[in-house]
């Protein structure tokens, strides 16, 4: 059962082969043990020992932010074990924490040379490094330490934590300060945090997103305009720039989901007689997708006066989708008290199901409030 | 008798041959895909350890999630599942509870414990499941939702909480099942950074016999006593941590675990729902969606997140392991025959040239010829037609690339999440990985024969997982 391999002139046994496969595997196996067992033995010392130091550490940490005489000097005297841990607690603290016994962990934070670490690293760091750097200068609230440091966020992430240093430091000079970070030089899609990031910063003043839309949108991905265009849809109604045009754009793209938030985002500006133009919203209706034509149903009855809502109840008579047809009754329900008289019984079935499902909600909702009173 | 000699000496030669080639062929693909891990891996873990400076669970920008668990005779737990599952941190959540036509009091203790009262209107929509007896509204809770239908099996219970949720996303979980309270707004996340092609995203199942489990949370985590649940936490540890990462870095995740995946509800919709003439509904549904979506030429990815974790009970018995792992192989098979014009197929890109291809070659057929191998052997060495030298190095080489492979998932877990983090276990951990090939893989290729067996005689039975339920601290 055993043959010759033959290649460039040269016969070698099977054998001969698997032999060297063996030992390549051998050598392997006893490295990846080693390795394993190794990385797991010094986890487990790590995690002992600071698991050891821990609890008289966070004494002494509660002891001194509670204490408004009390100095962190005694930090300095802390192995890098100890060091390691109360950097952590510290981490968790400065997150639940708020009020005057931040400005203590504040100052602990600096007793440990936290913020002058993270300029360093923001300088020289990796890109995990720099996040962690900003990180803690939120945190700290030491927005000068950024701007000591010569850096210049490279990342959608970086640009976020950059935004968002300045906006919880109040060091923005406007919020088109960090919209432009977030948004001007960048055209792929943010995290979580950065579209959260965004969405704080533009609810003080909508006018700097929506104007950074216009001028932009075209040149965004669709999940990056698709982002925004959810943002815009939880702003408010505040919203006084004129040219909102690029949204009732957004509206025709070809993506789906840029429609349907794009008609998410115009639930915002009903009252803006601009933007009602027939002919968008016969074209919006008509629209081939069943999610967007659901979500045109959820802008008209957020816009909610009585023109919206007969255009609404009309819409619904004539909806193919029988489940379309509910996001549109389920949208409806709470501006019941503006519908006609008939346009209950032409909803049939969908209208009785959503108006009693509305009913457990509030039901629900009112038993979970007294109970928490 | 010379001339059969050699008629079967050509023959076990070609089959030595064809083994050689095969195992090559199939571990050089795996060490691409445990390579291909290690780097997502190394990101994911680098992702993981960063906590943005933001309260993410006040943020408006995470989708509604439906939850929708299938019970059926669910009696014993379902009151404690329910509890524990309302409690989990997310912002805009539905659970929807199927009843699949329990015969014991499933109903009746849901609707005791939590003031549901039955929903009076029709369903405007139709509901493509057995019919649906009622739809039942929490008084207490706003986010509950229980349907009660007539039996008609796992799937068929899925579909009707796919068709009756209200939100954008959904999440498939096993009532047994305990998810980690921060794991939804992990494996949200894909959604939130592509909202216009993410279509399913899954998350890691671990093993949650002999963990202590109070108030629906895991407390500490432990390694099961007994050697075929041990063995099963090794197995989850390499499918999880290398295979699925390692497809994904690849965009070619083919398997989202049943017990624990998050999917666009309407996407789920257009094709269908789960389908209700399989036993293997988690792999169907989503290799049906790679087809579905790759033939309207949709762009769209299937993501792996490593860090929200789900637990479940595993099999305790043989008997137990048997019943599943043949119910896997049946399922399989048959969404590999159902699915067959995807492979070699360009049109579906490395999913249908690649992944798909090497899953069928190494899961569906690898233990089978394995099996024959193991039948052929005993005859060559009665025929004297064995060089036992040969044997001796091919054996010490398989089994030390199957164990190198386990000691990957092992090293991944230590290097990344470390869960269990006492050097013991670990150890136990690296042991059953150089076990399993004395015995259980043996075993394992019966197991694949007899799965082989009952699909060609049409079995569709599901069997069932007789638990033994989790460890609190009072025990």
């Amino acid at each position: 059962m055993v043959g010759t391999i033959t290649a460039f002139g040269y016969s070698v046994s099977l054998t001969a082969v698997l032999v060297v496969f063996a030992l390549v595997i051998g050598i392997g196996l006893a490295v990846m043990f080693w390795l394993t067992v190794g990385l797991s033995v010094y986890r487990s010392v790590q995690e002992t020992r600071r698991g050891r130091v821990r609890d008289n550490l966070q004494d002494r940490l509660l002891d001194g932010v509670f204490d408004p005489d009390a100095d962190w000097g005694w930090v300095k005297e802390l192995s890098r074990n100890e060091r390691h841990v109360l950097e952590s607690l510290l981490d968790e603290y400065l997150r639940e924490l708020d009020g005057q016994n931040v400005e203590k962990l504040h100052e602990l934070g600096a007793e440990l040379g936290i913020p002058d670490r993270s300029k360093r690293e923001l300088e020289t760091g990796g890109e995990y490094e720099r996040l962690y750097a900003l990180t803690w200068l939120t945190l700290l609230r030491r927005p000068d330490r950024l701007d000591a440091a010569d850096f210049a966020p490279r990342t959608p992430r970086e640009r976020a934590a950059v935004a968002r240093l300045r906006y919880e430091n109040d060091d923005l000079e406007a919020p088109a300060e960090g919209i432009a970070i977030l948004l001007e030089e960048t055209t792929s899609q943010f995290t979580v945090f950065g579209q959260d990031t965004l969405y704080r910063i533009a609810i003080a003043n909508p006018a700097a997103l929506f104007s950074i839309g216009e001028r932009r949108y075209r040149a965004w991905s669709d999940p990056l305009l698709t982002q925004v265009l959810v943002v815009c849809q939880h702003l408010g109604t505040n919203v006084t720039t004129e040219d909102l045009s690029w949204l009732v754009s957004a509206l025709e793209h070809e993506t789906d989901a840029v429609r349907e938030a794009a008609a998410q985002a115009l639930g915002n500006v009903g009252w803006r007689s601009d933007i009602r133009d027939d002919s968008f919203l016969d074209r919006a209706l008509r629209d081939p997708s069943p999610r967007v034509r659901g979500a045109v149903y959820r802008m008209l009855a957020r816009w909610g006066d009585s023109e919206a809502i007969r255009t609404l109840t009309g819409a619904l008579q004539h909806e193919s989708n029988p489940r379309t047809r509910l996001t549109g009754t389920n949208a409806l329900v709470d501006s019941r008290d503006r519908l006609p008289d008939s346009a209950p019984e032409t909803l049939e079935n969908a209208w009785a199901w959503s108006s009693e499902h509305a009913e457990y909600d509030r039901l629900a909702r009112r038993r979970h409030r007294e109970v928490s009173d | 008798m010379h001339s059969v000699l050699h008629v079967l000496r050509q023959l076990f030669f070609g089959f030595g041959v064809f083994v050689i080639g095969f195992y090559f062929l199939i571990n050089a693909y795996y060490i691409c895909i445990h390579l291909l891990a290690l780097l997502e891996l190394r990101e994911d873990v680098q992702e993981s350890r960063w906590e943005p400076p933001f309260r993410a669970f006040s943020s408006p920008f995470y989708p509604g999630i439906g939850i929708i668990v299938p019970a059926y005779n669910e009696a014993a737990t379902i009151i404690e599942s329910v509890q524990s599952m309302l409690s989990l941190n997310y912002p805009e959540m539905e659970l929807v509870v199927v009843n699949d036509g329990s015969t014991d009091e499933t109903l009746d203790r849901l609707i005791e414990n939590f003031d549901l009262e039955a929903i009076e209107a029709e369903i405007p929509i139709d509901v493509p499941t057995e019919n649906v007896r009622g739809v039942y509204r929490s008084t207490t809770y706003e986010e509950l939702l229980v349907v009660d239908k007539e039996n008609g099996g796992k799937s068929d219970a899925l579909n009707a909480g796919i068709w009756l949720t209200e939100m954008s996303l959904f999440c498939a979980v096993d009532s047994d099942t305990i998810i980690d309270r921060d794991a939804l707004l992990q494996l949200v996340r894909p959604f939130l950074e592509r909202p216009e092609t993410a279509v399913a995203s899954g998350g890691v199942i671990r093993v949650a016999n002999a963990c202590t489990i109070e108030d629906g949370i895991v407390q500490s985590v432990s390694l099961p006593k007994t050697g075929l649940a041990g063995l099963q936490v090794m197995e989850y540890l390499r499918a999880f941590y290398s295979g699925r990462l390692g497809l994904n870095r690849i965009n070619g995740l083919i398997l989202i675990s049943g017990a624990f995946g998050l999917f666009r509800t309407d996407v789920v919709r257009d094709i269908g729902g789960y389908r209700h003439d399989t036993i293997t509904e988690d792999f169907d549904i989503v290799v049906r969606l790679h087809r579905h979506l790759i033939d309207r030429g949709k762009e769209y990815t299937v993501d792996f997140v490593p860090e929200p974790v789900a637990w479940t009970e595993v099999p305790s018995t043989r008997r137990m392991l048997g019943r599943q792992r043949r119910r896997w192989y049946r399922g399989m098979v048959e969404t590999v025959i159902t699915n067959r014009k995807m492979l070699f197929n360009r049109k579906y890109g490395r999913v249908g040239t690649v992944v798909f291809p090497f899953f069928v070659a190494a899961e569906m057929f690898g233990p089978l010829i394995e099996g024959i191998g193991y039948i052929v052997l005993p005859l060559a060495l009665y025929f004297d037609i064995l060089n036992v030298q040969f044997f001796l190095i091919f054996f010490l080489l398989t089994t030390g690339f199957g164990v190198f492979l386990s000691w990957f998932g092992v090293f991944s877990e230590v290097w990344s999440f470390n869960r269990y983090d006492s050097p013991w276990q670990v150890l136990r951990l690296l042991w059953y990985g150089v076990l399993e090939n004395f015995g259980y893989r043996q075993w394992k290729t019966v197991v694949a024969w007899n799965g082989l067996v009952e699909y060609l005689k049409g079995v569709d039975t599901w069997g069932a997982m007789e638990r033994t339920g989790f460890k609190t601290d009072d025990e």
